[in-house]
């Protein structure tokens, strides 16, 4: 019975832990971004560059310069450190298939620039203010 | 003057993300890239260099500069400055192009483009994509460049979502393939005194496809891709460089249409990453002099490769890879294959400055070894070491 109980408490305080880690970060969009939710897989395309279009709009995607949401987000959704994520990125740009995303110093600047430019979408720390932009639910 | 320019070049790289940031107001983005290299061979002279006593005889400047004037519409140039020995020492353009995305599903690329054979034409002159120093040099030879990177045409791309079967990308491409006289492919000839003044240039054909698998926390691939070359000629001069005679004579040279088939699959977990690949490619080439008898030499290359890099820490990265080519066209002896085993180590101080680290342990002298650089004769065996730096912005 102890053993059962300690078990369900392990699982459980890992269970909140996880929800808490995805929590810390937000993905957000401008409202003409017709998706509500978006899977970690279209997640993770968007933001390598291997797809333009999230539930039938096109996206462009909007990155973080530094600092602890953008590491919480590359870790969660994309799976490489920061290094290896903008090296990824200028593979593409110098073999001619993409420009580099435009890249924001912090969350206040993420939201003012996703908020007033259609199509764009972007993370932010969970805590910021992110009036006039949409949350999409990562499932 | 060039090592001037290279050196100044990466010296600005430091001041150059904040230009690009004000140009970006402007939808015009400015990056860029440079290497420099160092080989040292413990026998056999590689690559035109003086890799046996040591050489330094290898850096890449690479600038370019694109925009997106309206939404789907990229356009941009990309241009090269390449030393490697007595290749390159010029400046050259990559690629200049103008790319349309319609959707996920279709996009087109028009100008000077990059051929997308293989699991790494697209970026195999791309230093910093990648953490090898050098790449299988089969499918990938570093001193002909020319002929496989790029075309003069267009290439169509998309993505397919198969739902539960993945993804399938497909690419097209359609354009003229123009290789410049100091190719790597015509090293053997210049080295008997036949030169293409001009180059050698044809039409070429292909198709690829990438089929990525959908496993959930894993990344796989399996991919083929054939270009097709169609008959390809150019204009040669011949001085003879032994004998009596040194009287120059003109002529033509035809490579017949050839096919190059790739296979190849990529594996990705957590810090593992697995590739292999096979390739082939056979050709024949005629050159008919003015008052000579046509003479018609045979390639008939074969070559594959696995490859394996784990990344120890977030800046620490290692990897191997065993590579084998053959000619069977060419006669039994060192010089109708090439196997390579490699070690290597790749760190990034900072998402712009890199080093790599490689030694690589070579049989036979099938690919990138010349006779004017090794007068005593080749040796069939070589240890090469590179090292290498890069920045990149």
């Amino acid at each position: 019975m102890k053993k059962s109980l300690y078990t369900f408490l392990l699982v459980a305080l890992a269970s909140i832990s996880v929800v808490q880690a995805k929590a810390q970060v937000l993905v957000i969009a401008n409202p003409s971004v017709k998706a509500t939710d978006v899977s970690k897989n279209d997640l993770k395309d968007v933001f390598t560059g291997s797809s333009t279009s999230l539930g039938g709009s096109s996206v462009v995607p909007i990155l973080l310069k530094a600092g602890t949401a953008n590491e919480e987000f590359l870790q969660a959704y994309i799976g490489k450190s920061d290094t290896a994520y903008r090296a990824g990125w200028r593979s593409l740009v110098f073999s001619g298939q993409a420009t580099m995303p435009k890249t924001l110093d912090g969350d206040t600047a993420v939201v003012e620039f996703v908020a007033h430019n259609a199509g764009t979408i972007g993370y932010i720390g969970k805590a910021t203010p992110h009036d006039g932009v949409k949350v999409l639910a990562v499932k | 003057m060039k090592r001037f320019v290279a050196i100044l070049a990466v010296s600005l790289a430091g001041a150059l993300p904040a230009v690009s940031q004000s140009l970006e107001d402007l939808n015009i983005q400015f990056h860029g890239y440079a290497t420099q290299g160092f080989l040292y061979s413990n026998q056999n002279n590689v690559f035109t260099t003086t890799s046996s006593n040591g050489s330094a005889a290898w850096n890449e400047d690479v600038v370019n500069l694109g925009a997106t004037p309206i939404p789907k519409l990229r356009v941009g140039v990309q241009a090269r400055y390449f030393l490697l020995g007595n290749y390159g020492n010029s400046i050259t353009l990559d690629w200049a192009q103008a790319d349309y995305r319609f959707d996920d599903r279709f996009g087109v690329r028009v100008g000077k483009v990059m051929t997308p054979f293989g699991l790494f034409n697209e970026t195999q002159d791309i230093d910093p994509s990648y953490m090898f120093a050098l790449l299988p040099q089969g499918p990938y030879s570093i001193a002909s460049r020319n002929s496989q990177l790029s075309e003069y045409g267009g290439v169509a791309y998309g993505t397919l979502k198969l739902d539960k079967l993945g993804k399938l990308e497909y690419r097209g491409w359609d354009g003229i393939r123009a290789v410049t006289k100091d190719d790597g492919n015509f090293l053997g000839q210049r080295e008997s005194g036949t030169t293409l003044p001009n180059g050698i240039s044809g039409s070429a054909i292909g198709a690829a496809l990438h089929w990525r698998l959908p496993l959930e926390g894993h990344a796989l691939m399996f991919g083929a891709s054939d270009l097709y070359v169609f008959q390809k000629s150019g204009v040669i001069s011949n001085t003879p460089t032994t004998g009596a005679s040194q009287t120059t004579t003109n002529g033509t040279e035809t490579v017949s249409p050839f096919s190059q088939p790739f296979i190849f699959a990529k594996y990705e977990h957590g810090r593992w990453m697995l590739a292999g690949e096979v390739w082939k490619s056979a050709a024949k080439q005629f050159v008919s002099l003015t008052g000579k008898a046509t003479t018609e030499s045979i390639n008939d290359n074969t070559a594959w490769y696995p490859m394996l890099t784990y990344k120890v820490t977030d800046k620490l990265t290692a990897g191997s890879y065993y590579t084998q080519e053959f000619n069977t066209a060419a006669k039994l002896g060192p010089a109708r294959y090439l196997k390579d085993w490699v070690i290597s180590g790749r760190y990034d101080f900072n998402q712009f400055l890199y080093a790599k680290a490689e030694e690589h342990f070579i049989e036979g002298t099938l690919t990138d070894f010349d006779t004017t650089m090794n007068p005593s004769g080749l040796k069939p065996t070589t240890k090469l070491t590179i090292l290498k730096m890069g920045v990149s912005f």
